[in-house]
Protein backbone atom coordinates (compact mmCIF):
# COMPACT_ATOMS: atom_id res chain seq x y z
CA UNK A 1 0.00 0.00 0.00
CA UNK A 2 2.87 2.43 1.09
CA UNK A 3 4.72 1.39 -1.96
CA UNK A 4 1.72 2.03 -4.17
CA UNK A 5 1.65 5.57 -2.45
CA UNK A 6 5.07 6.16 -3.18
CA UNK A 7 4.70 5.21 -6.54
CA UNK A 8 1.67 7.05 -7.15
CA UNK A 9 2.94 10.20 -5.64
CA UNK A 10 6.23 10.14 -7.58
CA UNK A 11 3.90 9.47 -10.86
CA UNK A 12 1.58 12.36 -9.57
CA UNK A 13 4.84 14.53 -9.15
CA UNK A 14 5.97 13.41 -12.91
CA UNK A 15 2.78 14.61 -13.92
CA UNK A 16 2.98 18.14 -11.85
CA UNK A 17 6.92 18.58 -13.31
CA UNK A 18 5.14 18.09 -16.68
CA UNK A 19 2.20 20.28 -16.73
CA UNK A 20 4.53 22.83 -14.81
CA UNK A 21 6.91 22.54 -17.78
CA UNK A 22 4.27 22.18 -20.38
CA UNK A 23 2.25 25.47 -19.11
CA UNK A 24 6.20 27.48 -19.07
CA UNK A 25 6.60 26.27 -22.55
CA UNK A 26 2.91 27.54 -23.88
CA UNK A 27 3.36 30.91 -21.80
CA UNK A 28 7.23 31.71 -23.36
CA UNK A 29 6.39 31.08 -26.55
CA UNK A 30 3.21 33.83 -25.92
CA UNK A 31 5.43 35.74 -24.24
CA UNK A 32 7.72 35.37 -27.43
CA UNK A 33 4.89 36.00 -30.12
CA UNK A 34 4.10 38.95 -27.96
CA UNK A 35 7.72 40.08 -28.07
CA UNK A 36 7.48 39.96 -31.94
CA UNK A 37 3.94 41.70 -32.65
CA UNK A 38 5.59 44.66 -29.96
CA UNK A 39 7.61 45.64 -33.26
CA UNK A 40 4.30 46.45 -34.69
CA UNK A 41 3.21 48.67 -31.70
CA UNK A 42 0.84 51.47 -32.54
CA UNK A 43 3.09 54.66 -33.21
CA UNK A 44 -0.03 56.94 -32.61
CA UNK A 45 0.11 58.29 -35.34
CA UNK A 46 -2.96 58.06 -37.37
CA UNK A 47 -3.44 58.64 -40.78
CA UNK A 48 -7.10 58.34 -43.21
CA UNK A 49 -6.82 55.36 -45.85
CA UNK A 50 -9.49 54.64 -47.89
CA UNK A 51 -9.89 50.74 -48.00
CA UNK A 52 -10.97 48.85 -51.48
CA UNK A 53 -14.40 48.88 -50.56
CA UNK A 54 -14.30 52.69 -50.46
CA UNK A 55 -15.01 53.26 -46.83
CA UNK A 56 -12.91 55.98 -44.82
CA UNK A 57 -10.80 54.09 -42.04
CA UNK A 58 -8.35 55.58 -39.74
CA UNK A 59 -4.98 53.66 -39.06
CA UNK A 60 -1.53 53.97 -37.16
CA UNK A 61 1.12 54.52 -39.28
CA UNK A 62 3.01 51.60 -38.29
CA UNK A 63 0.66 49.40 -39.46
CA UNK A 64 0.75 50.31 -42.65
CA UNK A 65 2.83 48.35 -44.96
CA UNK A 66 4.49 49.70 -48.64
CA UNK A 67 1.27 49.40 -50.94
CA UNK A 68 1.98 46.65 -53.48
CA UNK A 69 -1.58 46.23 -54.60
CA UNK A 70 -1.41 49.09 -56.89
CA UNK A 71 1.75 46.91 -58.78
CA UNK A 72 -1.19 43.77 -58.81
CA UNK A 73 -2.90 43.09 -61.79
CA UNK A 74 -5.63 40.58 -60.10
CA UNK A 75 -6.38 43.92 -57.48
CA UNK A 76 -6.65 46.20 -60.68
CA UNK A 77 -8.81 43.93 -62.60
CA UNK A 78 -11.01 43.31 -59.99
CA UNK A 79 -11.42 47.19 -58.80
CA UNK A 80 -11.86 47.80 -62.48
CA UNK A 81 -14.58 45.15 -63.03
CA UNK A 82 -16.81 46.58 -59.89
CA UNK A 83 -16.18 50.42 -59.86
CA UNK A 84 -17.61 52.50 -57.49
CA UNK A 85 -20.42 52.14 -55.37
CA UNK A 86 -23.41 54.34 -55.15
CA UNK A 87 -22.05 56.81 -58.03
CA UNK A 88 -23.33 57.41 -61.68
CA UNK A 89 -21.23 59.27 -63.46
CA UNK A 90 -22.37 62.09 -66.03
CA UNK A 91 -20.97 64.79 -68.35
CA UNK A 92 -22.64 67.59 -69.53
CA UNK A 93 -21.29 69.19 -72.59
CA UNK A 94 -22.02 72.97 -73.25
CA UNK A 95 -21.63 73.90 -76.92
CA UNK A 96 -21.16 76.93 -76.91
CA UNK A 97 -18.57 77.83 -74.98
CA UNK A 98 -16.43 75.48 -76.86
CA UNK A 99 -13.59 77.36 -78.79
CA UNK A 100 -11.50 74.27 -80.49
CA UNK A 101 -8.62 74.93 -77.78
CA UNK A 102 -8.07 71.23 -77.92
CA UNK A 103 -6.48 71.56 -74.37
CA UNK A 104 -8.93 68.04 -73.66
CA UNK A 105 -7.40 65.92 -76.32
CA UNK A 106 -4.04 66.89 -75.93
CA UNK A 107 -4.29 65.76 -71.75
CA UNK A 108 -6.65 62.72 -73.17
CA UNK A 109 -3.93 61.52 -75.49
CA UNK A 110 -1.17 62.18 -72.80
CA UNK A 111 -3.03 60.01 -70.10
CA UNK A 112 -3.74 57.50 -72.38
CA UNK A 113 -0.56 56.68 -74.02
CA UNK A 114 -2.34 57.40 -77.16
CA UNK A 115 -0.84 58.56 -80.48
CA UNK A 116 -1.54 61.90 -82.01
CA UNK A 117 -4.00 59.98 -84.96
CA UNK A 118 -5.93 58.12 -81.71
CA UNK A 119 -8.74 60.14 -80.14
CA UNK A 120 -11.09 58.69 -77.07
CA UNK A 121 -12.26 62.50 -76.87
CA UNK A 122 -12.31 64.11 -80.40
CA UNK A 123 -13.57 68.21 -80.95
CA UNK A 124 -15.11 67.75 -84.60
CA UNK A 125 -16.62 70.85 -86.83
CA UNK A 126 -20.21 70.69 -87.10
CA UNK A 127 -22.24 72.65 -89.95
CA UNK A 128 -25.69 73.86 -89.49
CA UNK A 129 -26.37 73.54 -93.66
CA UNK A 130 -29.40 76.14 -92.83
CA UNK A 131 -27.69 78.69 -90.78
CA UNK A 132 -24.55 78.12 -92.77
CA UNK A 133 -22.62 78.06 -89.55
CA UNK A 134 -20.33 75.70 -87.72
CA UNK A 135 -19.69 75.16 -83.74
CA UNK A 136 -17.12 73.07 -82.24
CA UNK A 137 -18.74 69.49 -80.61
CA UNK A 138 -16.51 66.91 -78.21
CA UNK A 139 -17.43 63.80 -78.92
CA UNK A 140 -16.95 61.17 -76.30
CA UNK A 141 -17.79 57.99 -75.53
CA UNK A 142 -21.01 58.33 -74.19
CA UNK A 143 -21.50 55.84 -71.78
CA UNK A 144 -24.43 54.67 -72.64
CA UNK A 145 -27.17 52.96 -70.16
CA UNK A 146 -27.99 50.48 -72.69
CA UNK A 147 -24.41 49.84 -74.58
CA UNK A 148 -24.65 48.25 -78.06
CA UNK A 149 -20.61 47.61 -78.24
CA UNK A 150 -21.54 45.14 -74.61
CA UNK A 151 -23.82 43.29 -76.29
CA UNK A 152 -21.79 42.85 -79.46
CA UNK A 153 -18.20 41.77 -77.46
CA UNK A 154 -18.01 38.11 -77.61
CA UNK A 155 -15.54 38.18 -74.68
CA UNK A 156 -16.53 40.04 -72.21
CA UNK A 157 -13.83 42.14 -72.75
CA UNK A 158 -15.93 45.80 -72.57
CA UNK A 159 -18.34 45.89 -69.66
CA UNK A 160 -20.32 47.98 -67.85
CA UNK A 161 -19.76 48.84 -64.63
CA UNK A 162 -22.29 49.89 -61.47
CA UNK A 163 -21.17 53.66 -61.74
CA UNK A 164 -22.36 53.65 -65.44
CA UNK A 165 -19.19 53.93 -66.81
CA UNK A 166 -18.31 51.47 -69.95
CA UNK A 167 -15.05 50.25 -69.69
CA UNK A 168 -12.64 47.93 -71.76
CA UNK A 169 -10.32 45.32 -70.71
CA UNK A 170 -7.21 44.85 -73.31
CA UNK A 171 -6.25 41.67 -71.28
CA UNK A 172 -9.66 40.28 -72.82
CA UNK A 173 -9.92 41.77 -75.36
CA UNK A 174 -9.28 39.94 -78.80
CA UNK A 175 -9.61 42.44 -81.87
CA UNK A 176 -12.42 42.07 -83.13
CA UNK A 177 -13.66 45.31 -83.41
CA UNK A 178 -17.24 44.37 -82.78
CA UNK A 179 -17.77 47.03 -80.67
CA UNK A 180 -16.19 49.32 -82.76
CA UNK A 181 -19.14 48.70 -85.61
CA UNK A 182 -21.59 48.70 -83.43
CA UNK A 183 -21.16 51.82 -81.34
CA UNK A 184 -23.29 54.55 -83.17
CA UNK A 185 -20.82 57.33 -82.11
CA UNK A 186 -17.53 55.68 -83.32
CA UNK A 187 -16.44 56.47 -79.80
CA UNK A 188 -13.77 53.41 -80.07
CA UNK A 189 -10.37 53.50 -81.62
CA UNK A 190 -8.05 50.31 -82.75
CA UNK A 191 -4.40 50.04 -81.81
CA UNK A 192 -3.43 48.98 -85.35
CA UNK A 193 0.42 49.66 -84.39
CA UNK A 194 2.95 49.77 -81.33
CA UNK A 195 1.31 51.83 -78.84
CA UNK A 196 3.13 55.37 -78.30
CA UNK A 197 6.02 54.56 -75.57
CA UNK A 198 5.45 50.96 -75.69
CA UNK A 199 8.85 50.25 -74.79
CA UNK A 200 9.17 52.25 -72.15
CA UNK A 201 5.14 51.05 -70.93
CA UNK A 202 6.55 47.49 -71.13
CA UNK A 203 7.21 46.53 -66.99
CA UNK A 204 4.37 48.86 -66.37
CA UNK A 205 1.26 46.79 -64.70
CA UNK A 206 -2.04 47.22 -66.87
CA UNK A 207 -4.93 49.47 -65.14
CA UNK A 208 -8.03 49.28 -66.63
CA UNK A 209 -9.54 51.97 -65.28
CA UNK A 210 -6.58 54.42 -67.21
CA UNK A 211 -6.13 51.64 -70.02
CA UNK A 212 -2.68 51.86 -70.22
CA UNK A 213 -0.09 50.46 -71.28
CA UNK A 214 -2.14 49.93 -74.44
CA UNK A 215 -2.09 46.88 -76.36
CA UNK A 216 -1.44 46.58 -80.15
CA UNK A 217 -4.35 44.82 -81.37
CA UNK A 218 -7.13 45.94 -79.29
CA UNK A 219 -9.47 48.11 -78.94
CA UNK A 220 -9.08 51.66 -77.14
CA UNK A 221 -11.90 53.84 -75.83
CA UNK A 222 -12.70 56.66 -73.15
CA UNK A 223 -12.86 55.47 -69.86
CA UNK A 224 -14.17 58.96 -67.72
CA UNK A 225 -10.83 58.80 -66.50
CA UNK A 226 -11.96 56.06 -64.23
CA UNK A 227 -8.74 56.45 -62.34
CA UNK A 228 -9.08 59.90 -60.96
CA UNK A 229 -12.93 59.85 -60.65
CA UNK A 230 -11.49 57.22 -57.78
CA UNK A 231 -9.33 60.17 -56.01
CA UNK A 232 -12.01 62.10 -56.26
CA UNK A 233 -11.07 64.36 -59.12
CA UNK A 234 -12.11 65.06 -61.96
CA UNK A 235 -11.71 64.04 -65.84
CA UNK A 236 -8.42 64.93 -67.36
CA UNK A 237 -10.00 66.24 -70.31
CA UNK A 238 -12.65 68.18 -68.21
CA UNK A 239 -9.87 70.12 -65.98
CA UNK A 240 -7.66 70.79 -69.06
CA UNK A 241 -10.23 72.64 -70.59
CA UNK A 242 -9.67 76.33 -70.38
CA UNK A 243 -12.98 77.37 -71.47
CA UNK A 244 -15.72 75.95 -69.26
CA UNK A 245 -17.16 73.57 -71.87
CA UNK A 246 -17.18 70.53 -69.46
CA UNK A 247 -19.48 69.78 -66.46
CA UNK A 248 -18.40 66.43 -65.01
CA UNK A 249 -20.55 65.12 -61.73
CA UNK A 250 -23.03 61.90 -60.09
CA UNK A 251 -26.17 62.39 -61.56
CA UNK A 252 -27.28 60.33 -57.72
CA UNK A 253 -26.08 63.75 -55.90
CA UNK A 254 -27.76 65.49 -59.09
CA UNK A 255 -24.48 67.86 -59.02
CA UNK A 256 -22.25 68.35 -61.79
CA UNK A 257 -18.73 70.55 -61.27
CA UNK A 258 -17.28 72.63 -64.10
CA UNK A 259 -14.00 71.32 -64.80
CA UNK A 260 -12.37 75.28 -65.48
CA UNK A 261 -14.47 77.33 -62.39
CA UNK A 262 -14.97 74.74 -60.72
CA UNK A 263 -18.48 76.15 -59.95
CA UNK A 264 -21.32 72.96 -58.72
CA UNK A 265 -24.39 73.35 -59.84
CA UNK A 266 -27.84 71.42 -59.85
CA UNK A 267 -27.67 68.58 -62.86
CA UNK A 268 -31.40 68.51 -63.52
CA UNK A 269 -31.58 72.39 -63.25
CA UNK A 270 -29.00 72.87 -65.95
CA UNK A 271 -30.49 70.22 -68.45
CA UNK A 272 -33.74 72.05 -68.36
CA UNK A 273 -32.55 75.57 -68.30
CA UNK A 274 -30.49 74.74 -70.98
CA UNK A 275 -32.61 72.29 -73.24
CA UNK A 276 -30.11 69.45 -73.13
CA UNK A 277 -30.11 67.12 -75.58
CA UNK A 278 -28.48 63.60 -75.68
CA UNK A 279 -26.75 62.29 -78.95
CA UNK A 280 -29.11 59.85 -81.27
CA UNK A 281 -31.37 59.40 -78.63
CA UNK A 282 -33.72 57.68 -81.81
CA UNK A 283 -31.34 54.93 -80.92
CA UNK A 284 -32.13 53.89 -77.53
CA UNK A 285 -29.03 53.59 -76.55
CA UNK A 286 -29.59 56.15 -73.12
CA UNK A 287 -26.43 58.25 -73.33
CA UNK A 288 -24.42 59.34 -70.58
CA UNK A 289 -23.61 62.56 -72.01
CA UNK A 290 -25.77 65.64 -72.35
CA UNK A 291 -24.93 68.61 -74.92
CA UNK A 292 -26.21 72.15 -74.27
CA UNK A 293 -27.18 73.33 -77.83
CA UNK A 294 -24.62 75.77 -79.00
CA UNK A 295 -26.66 79.57 -79.12
CA UNK A 296 -26.04 82.05 -81.98
CA UNK A 297 -23.53 84.61 -80.32
CA UNK A 298 -25.18 88.01 -79.34
CA UNK A 299 -25.12 91.24 -81.82
CA UNK B 1 11.07 91.41 -103.85
CA UNK B 2 9.88 95.08 -102.56
CA UNK B 3 6.48 94.26 -102.44
CA UNK B 4 7.24 91.42 -100.23
CA UNK B 5 9.27 94.09 -97.89
CA UNK B 6 6.06 95.80 -97.62
CA UNK B 7 4.06 92.75 -96.50
CA UNK B 8 6.35 92.08 -93.92
CA UNK B 9 6.54 95.32 -93.03
CA UNK B 10 3.07 95.59 -92.68
CA UNK B 11 2.50 92.23 -90.96
CA UNK B 12 5.83 93.55 -88.52
CA UNK B 13 3.71 96.57 -87.44
CA UNK B 14 0.13 94.71 -87.20
CA UNK B 15 1.79 92.54 -84.64
CA UNK B 16 3.66 95.11 -82.88
CA UNK B 17 0.00 96.70 -82.53
CA UNK B 18 -1.73 93.47 -81.71
CA UNK B 19 0.52 93.49 -78.63
CA UNK B 20 0.66 96.72 -77.14
CA UNK B 21 -3.29 96.67 -77.71
CA UNK B 22 -3.08 93.57 -75.13
CA UNK B 23 -1.24 94.49 -73.23
CA UNK B 24 -3.26 97.98 -72.81
CA UNK B 25 -6.42 95.38 -72.51
CA UNK B 26 -4.79 93.74 -69.56
CA UNK B 27 -3.24 97.18 -67.48
CA UNK B 28 -7.16 98.93 -68.33
CA UNK B 29 -8.36 96.49 -65.16
CA UNK B 30 -8.22 98.43 -62.60
CA UNK B 31 -10.09 97.53 -59.21
CA UNK B 32 -12.57 99.81 -57.79
CA UNK B 33 -10.03 101.90 -54.83
CA UNK B 34 -11.90 101.06 -51.89
CA UNK B 35 -10.80 97.27 -53.58
CA UNK B 36 -7.51 98.34 -54.21
CA UNK B 37 -6.41 98.35 -50.53
CA UNK B 38 -8.24 95.94 -49.24
CA UNK B 39 -6.03 93.95 -46.94
CA UNK B 40 -5.92 90.38 -46.38
CA UNK B 41 -6.99 89.74 -43.22
CA UNK B 42 -5.09 86.25 -42.86
CA UNK B 43 -1.38 86.42 -42.04
CA UNK B 44 0.02 84.15 -45.73
CA UNK B 45 1.62 81.03 -44.51
CA UNK B 46 2.96 78.08 -45.80
CA UNK B 47 -0.83 76.17 -44.57
CA UNK B 48 -2.63 79.18 -47.55
CA UNK B 49 -0.21 78.53 -50.24
CA UNK B 50 -0.46 75.26 -50.22
CA UNK B 51 -4.55 75.52 -49.95
CA UNK B 52 -3.88 78.25 -53.12
CA UNK B 53 -2.36 76.14 -54.71
CA UNK B 54 -4.32 73.45 -54.83
CA UNK B 55 -7.47 76.07 -55.80
CA UNK B 56 -4.98 77.31 -58.46
CA UNK B 57 -4.36 73.87 -60.28
CA UNK B 58 -7.25 73.07 -60.54
CA UNK B 59 -9.20 76.51 -61.25
CA UNK B 60 -6.47 78.35 -62.71
CA UNK B 61 -3.85 76.95 -64.58
CA UNK B 62 -5.61 75.65 -67.96
CA UNK B 63 -5.37 79.84 -68.42
CA UNK B 64 -2.47 80.92 -66.71
CA UNK B 65 0.23 78.12 -66.82
CA UNK B 66 2.37 76.90 -64.09
CA UNK B 67 3.43 80.32 -62.36
CA UNK B 68 7.11 81.66 -63.32
CA UNK B 69 7.16 79.49 -66.90
CA UNK B 70 5.36 81.25 -69.12
CA UNK B 71 2.83 78.56 -70.21
CA UNK B 72 -0.10 80.37 -70.21
CA UNK B 73 -3.00 79.86 -72.65
CA UNK B 74 -2.45 82.03 -76.12
CA UNK B 75 -5.59 84.19 -75.49
CA UNK B 76 -6.99 87.16 -76.32
CA UNK B 77 -6.26 89.05 -74.18
CA UNK B 78 -3.02 86.81 -72.83
CA UNK B 79 -3.96 85.96 -69.38
CA UNK B 80 -0.57 86.39 -68.65
CA UNK B 81 1.99 84.40 -65.76
CA UNK B 82 0.94 85.37 -61.82
CA UNK B 83 4.57 85.28 -61.14
CA UNK B 84 5.53 88.69 -63.71
CA UNK B 85 6.00 91.83 -62.62
CA UNK B 86 2.96 92.85 -64.29
CA UNK B 87 0.88 90.51 -61.88
CA UNK B 88 3.31 91.22 -58.60
CA UNK B 89 2.82 95.15 -59.49
CA UNK B 90 -1.10 94.68 -58.23
CA UNK B 91 -1.54 95.54 -54.56
CA UNK B 92 -3.31 92.46 -52.28
CA UNK B 93 -7.04 94.02 -52.72
CA UNK B 94 -6.80 94.39 -56.68
CA UNK B 95 -5.61 90.61 -57.29
CA UNK B 96 -8.43 89.26 -54.65
CA UNK B 97 -10.88 91.64 -56.83
CA UNK B 98 -10.20 90.31 -60.49
CA UNK B 99 -10.14 87.07 -59.05
CA UNK B 100 -13.65 86.96 -57.54
CA UNK B 101 -15.11 89.46 -60.29
CA UNK B 102 -13.74 87.87 -63.33
CA UNK B 103 -13.87 90.09 -66.45
CA UNK B 104 -14.28 88.99 -69.87
CA UNK B 105 -12.44 85.24 -70.39
CA UNK B 106 -11.59 85.82 -66.91
CA UNK B 107 -14.04 84.26 -64.90
CA UNK B 108 -15.57 85.25 -61.84
CA UNK B 109 -14.93 82.95 -58.92
CA UNK B 110 -17.55 84.52 -56.84
CA UNK B 111 -19.54 81.63 -56.40
CA UNK B 112 -16.85 78.60 -56.56
CA UNK B 113 -14.51 80.43 -53.50
CA UNK B 114 -15.41 82.00 -50.41
CA UNK B 115 -13.36 84.80 -49.44
CA UNK B 116 -10.76 82.82 -47.73
CA UNK B 117 -10.29 80.39 -50.27
CA UNK B 118 -9.49 83.63 -52.48
CA UNK B 119 -6.73 85.12 -50.18
CA UNK B 120 -5.22 81.52 -50.61
CA UNK B 121 -4.73 81.49 -54.29
CA UNK B 122 -3.19 85.37 -53.78
CA UNK B 123 -0.87 83.56 -50.89
CA UNK B 124 0.22 81.57 -53.85
CA UNK B 125 0.52 83.75 -55.88
CA UNK B 126 2.47 86.15 -53.69
CA UNK B 127 4.94 82.92 -52.84
CA UNK B 128 6.25 83.67 -56.45
CA UNK B 129 7.23 86.88 -55.42
CA UNK B 130 10.85 87.01 -53.22
CA UNK B 131 10.34 90.61 -53.01
CA UNK B 132 6.89 90.58 -51.58
CA UNK B 133 6.22 91.81 -47.92
CA UNK B 134 2.39 91.52 -47.15
CA UNK B 135 0.85 94.33 -45.96
CA UNK B 136 -1.53 94.02 -42.42
CA UNK B 137 -4.08 95.80 -41.01
CA UNK B 138 -3.69 97.26 -37.89
CA UNK B 139 -5.29 94.91 -35.68
CA UNK B 140 -4.47 96.67 -32.32
CA UNK B 141 -7.26 96.78 -29.66
CA UNK B 142 -9.14 94.46 -31.92
CA UNK B 143 -10.95 91.84 -30.36
CA UNK B 144 -11.83 88.71 -33.15
CA UNK B 145 -14.03 86.56 -31.81
CA UNK B 146 -14.47 82.80 -31.73
CA UNK B 147 -17.95 81.79 -33.17
CA UNK B 148 -19.27 78.30 -32.64
CA UNK B 149 -22.18 77.62 -34.50
CA UNK B 150 -25.24 74.67 -34.70
CA UNK B 151 -27.07 73.48 -37.50
CA UNK B 152 -30.00 72.04 -38.00
CA UNK B 153 -33.30 71.76 -40.85
CA UNK B 154 -37.23 72.78 -40.38
CA UNK B 155 -38.60 70.41 -42.75
CA UNK B 156 -41.66 72.51 -42.40
CA UNK B 157 -40.33 75.48 -44.19
CA UNK B 158 -37.29 73.73 -45.56
CA UNK B 159 -34.79 75.81 -44.47
CA UNK B 160 -31.70 75.42 -42.92
CA UNK B 161 -31.27 77.16 -39.74
CA UNK B 162 -27.91 77.85 -38.93
CA UNK B 163 -27.52 79.81 -34.94
CA UNK B 164 -24.34 81.46 -34.92
CA UNK B 165 -22.84 82.45 -30.82
CA UNK B 166 -19.69 83.09 -29.73
CA UNK B 167 -19.06 83.05 -25.84
CA UNK B 168 -23.10 81.34 -25.81
CA UNK B 169 -24.06 84.90 -27.14
CA UNK B 170 -25.77 85.40 -30.55
CA UNK B 171 -24.50 87.22 -33.14
CA UNK B 172 -26.20 89.15 -34.88
CA UNK B 173 -25.18 90.82 -38.64
CA UNK B 174 -23.03 87.67 -39.43
CA UNK B 175 -22.82 86.88 -42.99
CA UNK B 176 -23.46 82.67 -43.63
CA UNK B 177 -22.96 80.96 -47.14
CA UNK B 178 -24.56 77.50 -47.04
CA UNK B 179 -23.39 74.89 -49.23
CA UNK B 180 -24.32 71.13 -50.14
CA UNK B 181 -21.02 68.98 -50.84
CA UNK B 182 -20.76 67.05 -53.85
CA UNK B 183 -18.52 64.21 -55.49
CA UNK B 184 -16.19 66.88 -57.22
CA UNK B 185 -16.96 70.20 -55.58
CA UNK B 186 -19.53 72.21 -53.72
CA UNK B 187 -23.14 73.57 -54.49
CA UNK B 188 -23.57 77.12 -53.25
CA UNK B 189 -27.83 76.77 -51.32
CA UNK B 190 -27.39 80.28 -50.40
CA UNK B 191 -26.49 82.96 -48.25
CA UNK B 192 -28.11 85.02 -45.45
CA UNK B 193 -27.13 87.17 -42.48
CA UNK B 194 -28.13 86.32 -39.29
CA UNK B 195 -30.93 88.25 -37.28
CA UNK B 196 -30.92 89.71 -33.83
CA UNK B 197 -30.79 86.13 -32.28
CA UNK B 198 -28.09 85.15 -34.01
CA UNK B 199 -30.00 82.62 -36.18
CA UNK B 200 -29.98 82.32 -40.19
CA UNK B 201 -31.88 80.66 -42.20
CA UNK B 202 -30.92 79.26 -45.97
CA UNK B 203 -33.42 78.23 -48.34
CA UNK B 204 -33.22 73.85 -49.10
CA UNK B 205 -34.63 73.02 -52.35
CA UNK B 206 -36.89 69.83 -51.25
CA UNK B 207 -36.21 68.32 -54.74
CA UNK B 208 -32.53 67.94 -53.84
CA UNK B 209 -31.31 63.90 -53.50
CA UNK B 210 -29.80 62.73 -50.58
CA UNK B 211 -28.80 59.13 -49.54
CA UNK B 212 -31.46 56.46 -48.67
CA UNK B 213 -32.08 58.46 -45.29
CA UNK B 214 -32.08 61.78 -47.01
CA UNK B 215 -28.78 63.03 -45.29
CA UNK B 216 -26.05 64.99 -47.22
CA UNK B 217 -22.86 66.85 -46.50
CA UNK B 218 -23.56 70.37 -45.80
CA UNK B 219 -20.77 72.79 -44.98
CA UNK B 220 -21.74 76.29 -43.62
CA UNK B 221 -19.52 79.48 -43.18
CA UNK B 222 -19.72 82.30 -40.94
CA UNK B 223 -17.95 85.48 -41.73
CA UNK B 224 -18.14 88.79 -40.33
CA UNK B 225 -14.81 91.35 -39.74
CA UNK B 226 -12.00 88.94 -39.04
CA UNK B 227 -14.19 86.51 -37.27
CA UNK B 228 -14.57 83.63 -39.44
CA UNK B 229 -15.70 80.06 -38.54
CA UNK B 230 -16.54 77.02 -40.66
CA UNK B 231 -18.71 73.52 -39.87
CA UNK B 232 -19.25 70.56 -41.08
CA UNK B 233 -22.08 68.68 -40.95
CA UNK B 234 -23.76 64.89 -42.37
CA UNK B 235 -27.65 65.93 -42.12
CA UNK B 236 -31.13 64.92 -42.67
CA UNK B 237 -32.33 67.21 -45.20
CA UNK B 238 -32.75 65.94 -48.55
CA UNK B 239 -35.15 64.10 -50.41
CA UNK B 240 -34.29 60.40 -49.64
CA UNK B 241 -32.97 58.31 -52.43
CA UNK B 242 -32.18 55.09 -53.19
CA UNK B 243 -29.33 54.56 -55.13
CA UNK B 244 -29.03 51.95 -58.21
CA UNK B 245 -26.67 50.09 -59.78
CA UNK B 246 -26.45 51.16 -63.45
CA UNK B 247 -25.88 47.73 -64.10
CA UNK B 248 -29.14 45.51 -61.34
CA UNK B 249 -31.55 44.05 -63.57
CA UNK B 250 -31.71 42.09 -66.50
CA UNK B 251 -30.66 43.79 -70.16
CA UNK B 252 -29.75 42.45 -73.43
CA UNK B 253 -25.98 43.31 -73.01
CA UNK B 254 -26.30 41.57 -69.70
CA UNK B 255 -23.59 38.94 -69.17
CA UNK B 256 -24.02 35.70 -68.46
CA UNK B 257 -23.09 35.59 -64.82
CA UNK B 258 -26.18 37.95 -63.79
CA UNK B 259 -28.25 35.61 -65.36
CA UNK B 260 -31.61 34.05 -63.50
CA UNK B 261 -31.11 30.26 -62.16
CA UNK B 262 -34.09 29.27 -63.66
CA UNK B 263 -32.87 30.26 -66.99
CA UNK B 264 -29.48 28.54 -67.07
CA UNK B 265 -31.40 25.45 -65.78
CA UNK B 266 -33.37 25.85 -68.20
CA UNK B 267 -30.77 26.48 -70.69
CA UNK B 268 -28.59 23.32 -69.59
CA UNK B 269 -31.71 20.87 -69.49
CA UNK B 270 -32.71 21.82 -73.25
CA UNK B 271 -29.14 21.23 -74.30
CA UNK B 272 -28.55 18.01 -72.77
CA UNK B 273 -31.89 16.95 -73.06
CA UNK B 274 -31.25 17.24 -77.00
CA UNK B 275 -27.61 15.95 -76.91
CA UNK B 276 -29.13 12.71 -74.74
CA UNK B 277 -32.32 12.15 -77.60
CA UNK B 278 -29.82 12.20 -80.51
CA UNK B 279 -27.55 9.60 -78.56
CA UNK B 280 -30.45 7.97 -77.70
CA UNK B 281 -31.76 7.67 -81.66
CA UNK B 282 -27.88 6.54 -82.67
CA UNK B 283 -27.34 3.89 -80.23
CA UNK B 284 -31.14 2.46 -81.05
CA UNK B 285 -30.25 2.51 -84.65
CA UNK B 286 -26.64 1.23 -83.99
CA UNK B 287 -29.02 -2.10 -81.76
CA UNK B 288 -31.37 -2.36 -84.45
CA UNK B 289 -28.46 -2.76 -87.25
CA UNK B 290 -26.80 -5.08 -84.57
CA UNK B 291 -29.82 -7.13 -83.91
CA UNK B 292 -30.08 -7.51 -87.98
CA UNK B 293 -26.28 -8.49 -88.40
CA UNK B 294 -27.03 -11.25 -85.85
CA UNK B 295 -30.54 -12.28 -87.45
Amino acid sequence: MNMANKNDKSRRRFLQKLGIAGASTVAGSALLLQGCSDSNKASGNKVKVLTADNKLVEVDVAHLKPGDKIQDLKYLQKRGREGIPGKKFVMVVDLAKCKNARKCMKACQSAHQLKPEMHHLNVLEMEDPVKKTSYWMPKTCQHCDNPPCVSVCPVDATFKRQDGIVLIDNERCIGCRFCVAACPYSARTFNWTEPKNSDKMADVTYDMELNVPQKKGTVTKCAFSADQLRHGKLPYCVSACPNGVYYFGDQNEDLVTNGTTKKTVRLSHLLEENAAYTLMPELGTQPSVYYLPPRESEG
Amino acid sequence: MKNNKGYHIIILFCLCFLAVANVNAQSDWQAPAEENEKLSPFLFDDDMVLEGRIAYENSCTSCHGTPGQDDFTPMSPPPGDPAAEQFQAQSDGSMFYKIKMGRGTMPKFEDAFADDELWNIVAYIRSFNEDYKQELPNMEGVVIPEYAMSLSFDENVDKLVVKVFAEELPQPEVSVSAYVMGTFGKHLLGKAQTNELGIAYVDVDPTLPGDEEGKVNVMVKATKEFARAKVEKHMVMAKPTERHSAIEGRHIWSTDRMAPIWLKITFFVSVFGVWFALLFIVFGLRNIKKAREEA
